[in-house]
């Protein structure tokens, strides 16, 4: 055996010991990608970068973390979810109403601004007796709106979960039913008499903790926020997938019939990592709304769900950190794409980011199924292995 | 009413001292008038089976003799339509499945059932007896003796040079002993073994059977088998499947006798 | 005789050009008309009284621009103006028109100083709409008939017109316009004062339940003059008319629950299909019903079909067309991408939605939003079995073009031999290409019936709604559940779902709930259903259930 040569590909396949080489090399790249986003706010803060950049930058990391909630459950388990949009707009109702309640006021019963205008009055109602929905109250206390922008997602990803997977729904059908569930919502939100202000959405945000949204330094500290959530889940992630717990989600996806004649019950498994990607998109929700400053229905469109799977599969699929490269990488080439530009005298329209993006969904499934991360992966592997 | 409860119990009342003492006395596992009807065609129709403590029993038949309804069946995979399995003692016929592991029958599948992007040894790892809970699950270490124990299994396997590799990258007869030892370390008291020759090289065949032979000591198996030279050397009581019933029981030699074994196998 | 026929035909069209030229020169109407220019307010009412005498059908629109002051005199003629024109001095012109054909008289526009406006006031506005019902009452055509014989019942003091309208009752035609002229003059006799009367219209109102009458009926019970005998007569009407509501109600629901039924079932057809063979979601599937649509809309174009013009057969040459468009599209993507992607169903999902969008925006491309489509004159109206109960005849249509594809799939399926190779490939891929089976060929005629029959979904739905390119995506999901609920490749299961699921969610709709609220419980209804039966309603058992 020790006189035969293996070919780079074999080594690979055997389970050379590569690990910790491209794990110096994973590190550095992390460690990059670090520095430049904490240098971002700082160039800001001396001038030189606009403001608006930074505040863009934020709601993409925040995708970023919807992301890496997307990868836990599709990535690692293999069960694709079309509800994370669905999460993340709920984290994302969640703070928008907070930020509703210090804003302007109106009304004896001090209405927000946003509800003010679209009140749907019920019969023998009339202007001047708007009372605040009950399910409005509890977000008027920061902390609360914090914990019940992660719970109510993940509670009802728990929920779906649990009678989805305890019925054994599958695959394709687990996909239409969340699909349909987002559409559901979708509906149900935009309906102004559900009081949650139609496809108006929220909007008119004035303050959060106190300090007023206009100002730098406030979009920075959310910057910030957003930049530390997403290092936390990375953390959290991460760890979470290289525990054994981390291997019976592969197990789940690579055959879960097997894994359920192992001893284990899959269902228990799926359901409560359904519920933290749910949480974990609801605290992107959080983190987006105050950024954007308007949170509306059209984040529960079907469109949105499935977007969210492509950032996951441009990047990679079963990495973490894939699944955040794709979500920053698709948000930068839809920023620069939805707007005008003339290159050689030919026009770019704005309209044809859906060409772009239909045939980034056609690319990733038939020649890059891995993702990006696939050929960062080959290349390392090489070159821990000549080494 | 009657009828069905009739049915259930095979005739017999559950505390008929009869079949109680039956298969409580003598056998680890016993199935009792089952049967499992799809679309009016009658896969498996089984008057009395009935497996001893520490016993290694080969079933053979032809194509669909209901053989692989059979592990179905006693593992819960599909509900009979009629009668009943008792595993030690007790009624298992409408658990789950993944409770009837739990007491303890493992099975390995036809084409053997691996985690394809997990390595050689973590798939070792997921088969550890022990609790398999979400929590303990999330905090669970490596520990030393469980180590000891999957690599002493994975070098009677010739697998220890692969314990890193993806089990994709095994080879055919590499995954057939990965799932068996999968199967040996969780530590079940009765192991469903489904055709662990199909495929393998006659080297591989014969490190197979020592396999199972080494296992008869301490567990109760059966084994599902088309292979005549395999099912030879492990030298066990064999039990003829055909058209979903028992067709007869014996030893190889018997069975190789008898007319309508030979009738089923050679004469269409 | 050549020479004769020649100069008649020339006479023929000198006397059809001095006609258009000079507009209605001679026409005793238009001498009748130009009454309607005097002074004297009364005199006009005469001359009301005097046009309506006549009969003449082309009254209708011309009172009706009277009406809305559209009409003006001029040179002691009356005309219509077509529109007032504006120059930059803010000096204003009308150009003006025949007052029968409504074209252009002159090619120049008339300062608004030399010409007189007729303007009615408010109780000669009312006169004339009266007027007009009364003219419809004879009208030839027996929509406008029938739209008369409604609106008068619904006009105070039309006792003069009691006799015309039992006449009507008794001798018209046509089912509706009697039932109607019967409904409208126990209408008009209610309204009298006479309590006797009043009491047998009543009881004609509630034996014919007249729907129509109810408000008045119900108006009528809350005065409080209203003597005991009379207010039970109506309260009996009353109790009749509000069960055949009831009726039309309960018909309505179920009517449109297999009407929008059938759409998805057509759409869940093709879907079933090559999801049970091929293992492939076809998110794009809306959008080749969106090109079944402007398949249509592209035959329209070229039949120069519009409403004012119909050129019906442009419908029966759509169908093939929209079919075999949507069929040749999705051979395209089937041949490029799809083909990759068997047994991949997730993956296939994203890929086909992403060719979903760029289908979206290349029709956007092309024809732009929201094309108005038109359906064929023999597809207006309805069927009307009872007063109230109506089926229209593009829902009638629709129907049963779902029931001869869902025949012609299963004809296609059990009794050819590509039927054969199909199934055979659907039960088992690699045997069935072991024993020579081209099962590529097989799955991309698959993939292109099953795309051509959303072509013809989308054929169908021409004659309900606008084509939009999206309009894809408001279907997709709802067939996707018929298909989770009707189980894999399974045409009986489709078909059963399909109109389950419409009527179920027009039930949920039409009785408790609104339509978000319908379409939420509906889906906990189908994931209910799921926990019972996983594979839907007619689920494969035995080993084919493991894959």
């Amino acid at each position: 055996m020790s006189n035969r040569v293996y070919t780079v590909d074999a080594l690979i396949k055997r389970g050379y010991r590569t690990k910790s080489t491209v794990g110096l090399l994973n590190g550095c790249v992390a460690a990059l990608f670090l520095v430049f986003a904490l240098m971002l706010p700082l160039l800001a803060f001396y001038g030189l970068v606009p403001i608006e950049t930074v505040n863009m930058a934020g709601r993409y990391l925040a995708f970023g973390i919807v992301a890496m909630g997307l990868d836990l459950i599709w990535g690692y388990t293999g069960i694709l979810s079309l509800c994370q949009s669905l999460f993340f707009a709920l984290g994302g109702y969640a703070m928008g109403m907070y930020l509703a309640h210090h804003g302007n006021l109106f009304g004896p019963n001090g209405i927000p601004e946003a509800l003010y205008v679209v009140y749907p009055y019920a019969i023998g109602e009339s202007k001047g007796m708007e009372v605040l929905p009950w399910f409005w109250m509890p977000f008027k206390s920061f902390n609360l709106t914090l914990l019940l922008g992660m719970l109510i997602p993940g509670l009802l990803a728990g929920v779906i979960g649990f009678f989805g997977f305890i019925s054994r729904v599958r695959g394709v059908y687990f996909a239409i039913l969340t699909q349909a569930l987002t559409v559901a919502a979708w509906m149900f939100f935009s309906q102004n008499n559900m009081k949650f202000c139609g496809t108006n959405g929220l909007t008119h945000f004035k303050t959060i903790a106190g300090h007023s949204l206009r100002e730098d330094p406030v979009k920075l500290a959310l910057y910030g926020a957003t930049l530390a959530s997403l290092v936390g889940v990375y953390v959290l992630c991460s760890l979470l997938v290289r525990s054994r717990f981390g291997r019976v989600l592969v197990a789940i996806r690579d055959s879960e019939v097997t894994l359920r004649f192992t001893g284990y019950q899959p269902f228990a498994y799926k359901t409560a990592i359904f519920a933290l990607s749910g949480a974990i998109a609801g605290l992107a929700g959080l983190l987006y709304t105050p950024q954007a400053s308007i949170v509306t229905p059209s984040y529960m469109e079907a469109r949105w769900s499935i977007l969210m799977v492509v950032w996951v599969a441009v990047g990679g699929r079963g990495s973490l950190g894939g699944a955040v490269l794709g979500a920053l990488l698709v948000n930068l080439l839809y920023n620069t794409l939805t707007s005008q530009h003339t290159v050689l005298g030919v026009t770019w329209k704005p309209d044809y980011w859906q060409f772009v993006v239909g045939l980034l969904f056609v690319f990733v499934v038939l020649v890059l199924p891995g993702g990006l991360v696939s050929l960062w992966k080959k290349y390392t592997e090489r070159i821990a292995v000549e080494t | 009413m009657t009828q069905t409860s009739e049915q259930a119990t095979g005739g017999y009342s559950l505390e008929s001292p009869t079949v109680n003492a039956l298969w409580s006395r003598k056998y680890l596992l016993f199935l009792h008038n089952v049967t499992a009807v799809f679309d009016g065609f009658t896969a498996l129709d089984i008057d009395d089976i009935g497996i001893r403590h520490n016993e290694l029993r080969v079933v053979i038949g032809p194509n669909g003799a209901g053989k692989s309804t059979l592990c179905d069946v006693i593992t819960g995979k599909t509900r009979p339509t009629t009668g009943s399995v008792y595993f030690d003692g007790e009624e298992i016929t409408r658990l789950s499945d993944a409770e009837i592991v739990r007491r303890g029958i493992g099975r390995k599948f036809q084409t053997p059932a691996l985690f394809d992007s997990l390595t050689v040894y973590e798939n070792m790892e997921l088969s550890l007896p022990g609790p398999k809970g979400i929590f303990s699950a999330l905090f669970a270490t490596r520990r030393k003796v469980e180590q000891d124990r999957i690599m002493a299994l994975l070098e009677r396997v010739k697998l220890a040079d692969n314990v890193n590799t993806e089990a994709r990258f095994l080879s055919h007869g590499q995954r057939q002993w990965l799932a068996i030892s999968t199967l040996i370390l969780s530590d079940p008291r009765l192991l469903l073994i489904d055709e662990p020759a199909a495929g393998l090289t006659d080297a591989e065949t014969e490190l197979t059977a020592e396999l199972l032979l080494e296992l008869r000591d301490k567990h109760t198996l059966i084994v599902i088998e088309h292979d005549m030279d395999f099912v030879r050397q492990l030298d066990s009581p064999v039990t003829v499947l055909c058209d979903g019933k028992v067709m007869t029981e014996g030893t190889m030699d018997e069975v190789r006798r008898n007319e309508e074994v030979i009738e089923a196998y050679l004469g269409r | 005789m050549c020479i004769r026929q020649i100069s008649r035909c020339v006479a023929a069209a000198s006397v059809f050009f001095m006609l258009a030229a000079t507009a209605s020169l001679g026409d005793p109407l238009a001498e009748l008309l130009r009454g309607l220019a005097q002074e004297d307010g009364e005199a006009r009412a005469a001359t009301l009284q005097s046009l309506v005498a006549t009969g003449d059908e082309r009254l209708e629109t011309i009172l009706e621009d009277y009406r809305r002051g559209s009409l003006y005199s001029w040179n002691d003629q009356i005309v219509f103006g077509i529109d007032l024109i504006e120059d930059d001095d803010l000096n204003e012109f009308v150009r003006i028109g025949d007052v029968f054909s409504h074209e252009p008289l002159l090619d120049a526009a008339i300062p608004l100083e030399d010409i007189l406006v007729l303007e009615p006031n408010g109780a000669e506005r009312r006169r004339v709409t009266r007027a007009k019902t009364l003219l419809g009452l004879s009208a030839r055509q027996k929509i406008r008939r029938r739209a008369a014989v409604r609106k008068i019942g619904t006009q105070t003091n039309r006792t003069a017109a009691l006799e015309k309208l039992q006449h009507l009752a008794e001798t018209d035609g046509d089912r509706i316009v009697r039932f109607a002229a019967a409904e409208s003059s126990a209408m008009i006799k209610f309204r009298s004062q006479d309590e006797t009367v009043q009491r047998e219209a009543a009881e004609a109102l509630g034996r014919l339940r007249s729907v129509r009458a109810r408000s008045l009926l119900e108006e009528a019970v809350r005065r409080e003059d209203v003597t005991a005998p009379l207010r039970d007569s109506i309260e009996t009407a009353l109790a009749r008319i509000r069960g055949r509501e009831r009726l039309i109600a309960t018909y309505d629901i179920v009517k449109s629950g297999i009407s929008s039924g059938s759409v998805l079932v057509l759409m869940a057809l093709g879907l079933a299909i090559i999801f049970g063979m091929m293992g492939v979601i076809n998110m794009a599937h809306g959008e080749m019903m969106m090109i079944g649509s402007y398949a249509t809309y592209a035959t329209q174009l070229l039949f120069k079909h519009t409403p004012e013009h119909p050129v019906n057969s442009y419908y029966i040459f759509a169908l093939p067309l929209a079919f075999c468009a949507s069929a040749l599209v999705a051979g395209l993507i089937e041949y490029l991408v799809v083909r990759r992607l068997y047994k991949r169903p997730l993956e296939s999902l994203l890929a086909t939605y992403g060719i979903g969008l760029i289908m979206i925006q290349t029709i956007r491309s092309i024809f732009g939003d929201n094309r108005p489509s038109n359906s064929p004159s023999w597809l207006q109206g309805a069927l009307e079995f009872l007063p109230g109960l109506t089926l229209p005849y593009n829902r009638l249509f629709i129907l049963m073009l779902c029931f001869a594809c869902v025949l012609g799939v299963s004809a296609l399926f059990r009794y050819t031999s590509l039927g054969l190779k199909m199934r055979a490939t659907l039960q088992n891929r690699d045997m069935a290409a072991a024993m020579g089976i081209n099962t590529r060929m097989v799955d991309s005629v698959t993939f292109m019936t099953g795309g051509g029959l959303a072509g013809v979904a989308g054929y169908a739905l021409t004659t309900i709604g606008g084509i939009t390119p999206d309009m894809g995506q408001n279907y997709i999901v709802d067939s996707f559940l018929v298909v989770v609920t009707g189980g894999v490749g399974n045409i009986a299961g489709v078909v059963c779902s399909g109109f389950g699921l419409g009527l179920l969610n027009k039930v949920l709709e039409g009785t408790l709930f609104g339509a978000v609220w319908a379409k939420i419980i509906m889906l906990l209804i189908v994931i209910a259903f799921i926990q019972y039966k996983p594979s839907g309603l007619f689920a494969p058992k035995g080993r084919l259930a493991d894959e």
